[in-house]
């Protein structure tokens, strides 16, 4: 069995060295405003993209443009413009939902893939967009069942993309899930004008709400008032069973999230799909990953609609529930190769030994470890605080624009 | 004097301030985000100072329905 590609989400360059830090095999991102987060994160521009490139090839970690909003006229020359300069800097493909940018790509010969935007939920439809790509993500409102049909369907009938190679099947794994069809939702747009399927979606649908009956004003007892929140999806738990239905391609969401989230994520979601491949995959992993994955921002997880399971697991709040938060403590100051040590102002707070920190920065990517030993103001110490400088030793190189974090424990609000 | 101010960097392309105010806004065929026409640019924002008070309610409009609330309109 071919093993599965782990696809991490790269909202910006602190995101993208996380996730090639910890084994991701491809990355997706977004350049300028054609994209589902054209709002929600800083995106990339095409100045960014040769960047990109350089570093991932340099990994063997292939690259995916997304270009999978819908497209105006007006927008079909800068489609052409990301689509070429892409193809220039090397980009493995481009995920894509309008037909404009599927028809743009493969005249210049780019690799398709096509988004959760068009929803395919059948092998007629995957047949059909075979025609002009060679992975498809498949609606996140499928059984595993469901999954594993169309990938047989496609193995038993020999479906190839343009490529010539078999059509590759991806789903989501984990990450944020909407009340939507595969985020086919205009709540935003007709609340605040701002559309989700051009980016810009507000998330309204993640607040509170009540049902009132409008002829007589009854309003409906809820058990839970986040009545259009769904928890987050996690597959860690089941992902043998993902790697038996036929699935090729794991993505994980979340380009407008930390750093720190798609190291931890990455890390947990390699080192299951490893011992997947090796054999070695069990319920005490699984429970040491899901105490890892729950660190990190997260709305409570679910399994989604994989295991055809009740519907509706509904979040019990508007924001996380991260057993984890990061403090800010200061900034890079410079670091001492020979030595391998690094320099931090303390700007907040304070640090000590026993801390967990993390460090984030553009090419630092989000490197998390505990403090053992560290100086103050040049004096061997236990403490720094605000106005001080700290330096600490480390295993590896930071540089003057990172950010240095604590890790403390986060009470759960409900 | 009305004064319209629009960052540009920011806008998505959804084409709504073209929709509402065509007079003062135009999409951009190189970069698919929204252009203020006849504007001054300095530091990304672009200003227009205009006389011509009949233009506000319709700019009103396109601020009101920009989604990224890049656009400004200021009346003196």
């Amino acid at each position: 069995m071919q093993k599965i590609e782990l696809m991490a989400p790269a909202g910006n360059f602190e995101s993208l060295q996380a996730a090639l830090d910890n084994g991701a095999d491809s990355i997706y991102f977004g350049v300028e405003q054609l994209n589902m987060r054209a709002r929600a994160s800083i995106n990339f521009t095409l100045e960014d993209l040769q960047e990109i490139s350089d570093r991932c090839k340099a990994k063997n970690v292939r690259t995916y443009l997304t270009l999978n909003t819908i497209i105006y006229d007006h927008d079909l020359s800068i489609v052409k413009t990301l689509l070429q300069k892409s193809k220039d800097a090397d980009i493995t493909a481009v995920i894509a939902m309008d037909q404009a940018v599927i028809a743009s790509a493969r005249a210049i010969g780019m690799e398709v893939h096509i988004s959760t935007q068009i929803n395919i939920t059948n092998i007629e439809t995957a047949r059909f967009y075979a025609m002009f790509a060679d992975t498809m993500v498949l609606s996140r409102e499928l059984s595993l069942r469901q999954v594993k049909k169309i990938t047989e369907q496609i193995e038993k009938e020999n479906i190839c993309g343009p490529s010539g190679k078999l059509l590759e099947i991806e789903i989501f794994g984990h990450g944020a899930l909407c009340m939507a069809v595969s985020g086919k939702c205009y709540m935003s747009l007709h609340s605040y004008n701002s559309s989700a399927n051009r980016g810009a979606c507000k998330q309204n649908c993640r607040k509170k709400y009540t049902v009132i009956d409008q002829e007589t004003g009854i309003e409906m007892e809820l058990d839970n008032e986040y009545i259009m929140s769904p928890k987050d999806l996690c597959t860690i738990d089941f992902l043998d069973q993902i790697a038996d239905a036929g699935v090729k391609v794991l993505k994980i969401e979340g380009r407008g999230r930390a750093p720190e989230y798609v190291a931890k994520v990455i890390k947990c979601y390699r080192d299951a799909i490893d011992s997947i491949e090796a054999g070695t995959y069990n319920k005490e992993k699984v429970i040491s990953w899901m105490l890892e994955l729950e660190k990190v921002y997260n709305r409570g997880f679910w399994s989604g609609y994989y295991l055809g399971q009740k519907l509706g697991e509904w979040s019990n709040g508007s924001g996380s529930h991260a057993t984890q938060k990061k403090v800010y403590l200061g900034k890079g100051m410079h670091y001492y190769p020979k030595a391998n040590i690094g320099e931090f102002k303390i700007e907040a707070y304070d640090i000590s030994i026993g801390d967990t920190i993390l460090i984030t920065g553009p090419t630092t990517g989000a490197q998390e470890m505990e403090v053992k030993e560290m100086y103050v103001n040049d004096v061997k110490g236990e403490k720094a605080t605000k106005g001080d400088s700290c330096t600490i030793p480390l295993e590896f190189r930071i540089r003057p624009s990172d950010k240095l974090y604590k890790i403390v424990k986060n009470t759960v609000e409900a | 004097m009305v004064i319209i101010t629009l960052q540009r960097a920011k806008c998505i392309g959804c084409n709504y301030c073209v929709e509402l105010a065509p007079a003062q806004f135009q999409m951009s065929k190189k970069d698919g985000k929204s252009v203020l026409l006849h504007s001054k640019e300095k530091k990304g924002f672009f200003t227009l100072k205009s006389s011509d008070y009949t233009i506000f309610d319709d700019s009103i409009k396109a601020k009101e329905a920009c989604p990224v609330k890049i656009i400004g309109i200021k009346q003196t």
